[in-house]
């Protein structure tokens, strides 16, 4: 049986406000205009002031009794998925590391997490990290990313182009991918932070998107950037016997559970719109609404279902253990049970539910995504094929 | 609840060592002899007992131990396994002297109808439980019930009983939700145990399939079997995660276990006959021989999905429920 402790508790019921008088009026506003909110809009000053609320996931548990990992999953996936039942865009853009901090968590040296870290404690104002995988012609297989890492005396030149980073036009640093030789494969991968304003790192674009519109999607150009040795993420030996690519993977092993989590607060959603239509404006009786009842139970078992999955991935994390398989699990899973609960309250609706001055219909555009990033659908079968029927990597 | 364990999914010592002495049964002495144990219509006595002395602890660990044993052998374990579906039943039958008197014969029916096709266990069993509602009662079969072959579990020595003209012994009305707790704990049971045959079905169509060549690999190598097999694994994963949240559900005293039992059950249920069914379709036609236990486990996942009622009594109580059962994580948090 699932339970939350108080502490835990308080801090959803700190978001759940947030969220209430915040983040759903932010969302709707900027699906309406198309253009996420500014980074000083008020909401991220509040949660910087606050010692914000992704930054305290991070950090030993009370009690502790032996250093363990400086991360709370549990606290970031409740934080991901109750402020993504209120707007999963607005959600992605609140202040934190974001991407960019699970790959500093998995590969910085002590140093460097010291120093890219440092700007969150500054509690004046918001601050973003971020992480730059995607290029135009590597998604799904970031193996076949082509950003030129290319070594100069002192430090680094990267060259290429970005795409699909998010908040990365507002982020203090991005961390990079690149490649020392594309023939290397997985071997050449190397991650570099890249702080905002350095010569030849420049913005492309702001991606105009269907939905999950209160965030920003950001293409990059790298044009010959220059970063000191001191910014290849974990320094050289990081890299020895393929680690890089590795710990990009890594990445994602933490991130994955948490982005399916909001799904399941995105679908949380669509339950209660569904919820409360049947109960307030449904016949007590009668054919339709026995059908909607039935159409709700279903939704919320697959909801259920992709929250404990979710659950147990980042369990297995916050023991330090092995989550590759379980991670893929709570991102293949959750993602169209999302997808199922939504489009069953769309059911649930009818005509009234493709107006767009209803939340059901934003939220049937910004669900979609949810089985795309951080590894669609299918790469995550793949995932776990490999791992449990020894699918070779190169089928 | 800590903030590390939110949904205890870390066993305790003592299940995760009753787990691993059920697991080498159902390896050693249950999964070699399950052809015998179908041929003979039952399992034999000793076998039964030692099933049977794996009773005991909470709902959650029989929970687990039943999705173990299944691994091995499902098909014995509705006569051996006692009270099993009925547990619920027992508890809170407000009569406890005919409870306990119970506890060791019977099954649970549940709804309105005046028969019931297939009770296991007979003649043990003349006492059969019968839920619908909130109300629950107890009663004897009279007349003499004729052995019947059901469509699985043939080593549980099914019989086809007519309630109808069947003696109550006893009726009571429980406590609003409480129908739905007796129904969910057979729900429970037999969603515990499709989670378990549902793994041997996927564990035996794995080795198949990555032995076997066809068009120069092996069969689950190729992306469409590939991508099947994956989600079924991800599937079995979500519906033992979800039976063992319900199973501890129960023993935390939730108002709502039932519900999430039930829900569990549809899950379990749902993930047991996809894996089975492709368990026969991977293996082409061996799958339809007898020759292999695929053709078994195909039979006995749709058959845990017609007990307790079957789909739409299970469907009619989730939607009875749903617009009144809280979020279980998020409930206790402030508005």
């Amino acid at each position: 049986m699932i339970g939350l402790d108080p502490a835990s508790r308080a801090l959803v019921a700190e978001v759940r406000d947030l969220g209430r008088r915040h983040m759903r009026p932010m969302g709707l506003e900027a699906d309406r205009t198309g253009d996420p909110p500014p980074p000083d809009h008020e909401l991220y000053l509040l949660c910087a002031r606050r010692g914000g609320l992704v930054d305290r996931t991070l950090g030993p548990d009370p009690g502790d009794a032996e250093p363990g990992p400086t991360w709370r999953p549990l606290r970031a996936l409740l934080v991901a998925e109750e402020s993504a039942y209120w707007d999963r865009g607005v959600a992605l853009s609140l202040p934190g590391p974001g991407l960019g901090g699970a790959a500093l968590r998995n590969a910085a040296t002590p140093d460097q997490r010291e120093r890219f870290l440092a700007p969150f404690a500054d509690h004046s104002r918001a601050h973003w990290g971020a992480m730059a995988m995607t290029e135009p012609g590597a998604g799904s297989d970031v193996a076949r990313i082509r950003t030129r890492a290319r070594r100069t005396g002192d430090g680094w030149v990267l060259s290429g182009q970005k795409m699909f980073c998010s908040n990365g036009a507002r982020a203090d640093w991005v961390v990079v991918w690149a490649t020392v030789d594309p023939d290397l494969g997985r071997a050449g991968h190397r991650a570099f932070v890249v702080e905002r304003g350095t010569p030849g790192f420049e913005l492309l674009r702001i991606e105009h998107k269907m939905g999950s519109r209160g965030y920003e999607t950001a293409s990059f150009a790298l044009d010959d950037v220059e970063v000191p040795a001191g910014h290849l993420l974990g320094g050289e030996a990081f890299y020895e016997a393929r680690r890089g690519f590795k710990a990009a993977m890594a990445t994602y092993n933490l991130t994955r559970p948490i982005h399916a989590a909001q799904g399941v607060g995105m679908g949380r959603a669509a339950l209660d719109l569904a919820l409360d239509l049947v109960r307030g404006d449904f016949p007590a009786q009668g054919r339709r609404r026995a059908r909607a009842l039935e159409r709700l139970a279903d939704m919320r078992r697959g909801l259920h279902v992709a929250r404990l999955i979710c659950l147990h991935a980042v369990w297995l994390a916050r023991q330090g253990r092995d989550n590759a398989l379980e991670a893929s699990h709570a991102k293949s899973y959750a993602p169209p049970a999302v997808y199922r609960a939504v489009t069953a309250a769309l059911d649930i609706f009818g005509e009234a539910g493709v107006r767009r001055d209803r939340m059901i219909e934003k939220l049937y555009r910004d669900v979609k995504i949810l089985d795309i990033g951080e590894g669609t659908q299918q790469v995550q079968r793949l995932v776990v094929a490999r791992r449990v029927l020894g699918l070779p990597r190169d089928e | 609840m800590t903030g590390a364990d939110p949904a205890g999914f870390g066993l305790a010592e003592e299940v995760e060592d009753l787990r691993a002495a059920a697991d080498r049964f159902a390896r050693e002495v249950l999964a070699p002899a399950v052809r015998d144990h179908e041929r003979a219509g039952r399992w034999p006595d000793e076998v039964a007992a030692v099933v049977d002395g794996f009773a005991g602890g909470g709902c959650l660990t029989r929970a687990v131990l039943l999705e173990t044993l299944a691994t091995g052998d499902a098909s014995g374990l509705p006569a051996a396994d006692r009270p099993g579906p009925a547990s619920g039943a027992v508890d809170a039958c407000p009569d406890r002297a005919l409870a306990a008197a119970a506890a060791e014969a019977c099954w649970l029916h549940v709804g309105d109808a005046q028969t019931v096709a297939w009770a296991p266990g007979w003649p043990a069993r003349r006492w059969v439980w019968v839920s619908a509602g909130d109300r629950l009662a107890l009663v004897e079969v009279a007349g003499g019930p004729e052995p019947v072959e059901a469509l699985a579990f043939g080593a549980s020595g099914g019989v086809g009983i007519d309630l109808g003209g069947s003696a109550p012994v006893g009726a009571w009305d429980l406590p609003p939700g409480g129908g739905l707790a007796v129904r969910g704990r057979a729900r429970l049971w037999a969603a515990a145990v499709a989670v378990g045959v549902g793994q041997a079905a996927f564990d035996a169509t794995v080795a198949y399939t990555t032995e076997r060549i066809v068009f120069g690999r092996p069969v689950a190598h190729h992306q469409a079997n590939a991508f099947d097999l994956a989600a079924l694994a991800t599937g079995l994963h979500g519906a033992r995660l979800a039976v063992r949240d319900a199973a501890a559900g129960f023993d935390d005293g939730d108002p709502a276990a039932g519900f999430w039992a039930t829900q569990a059950w549809r899950e379990a249920v749902a993930v047991a006959v996809a894996v089975s069914e492709a368990g026969i379709q991977l293996l082409g036609g061996h799958g339809f021989l007898v020759d292999h236990l695929a053709e078994k486990r195909y039979r006995e996942a749709r058959m845990l999905g017609l007990l307790a009622g079957g789909a739409d009594a299970a469907l009619d109580d989730l939607a009875a429920a749903v617009l009144d059962v809280p979020d279980p994580l998020l409930g206790g948090v402030p508005a």
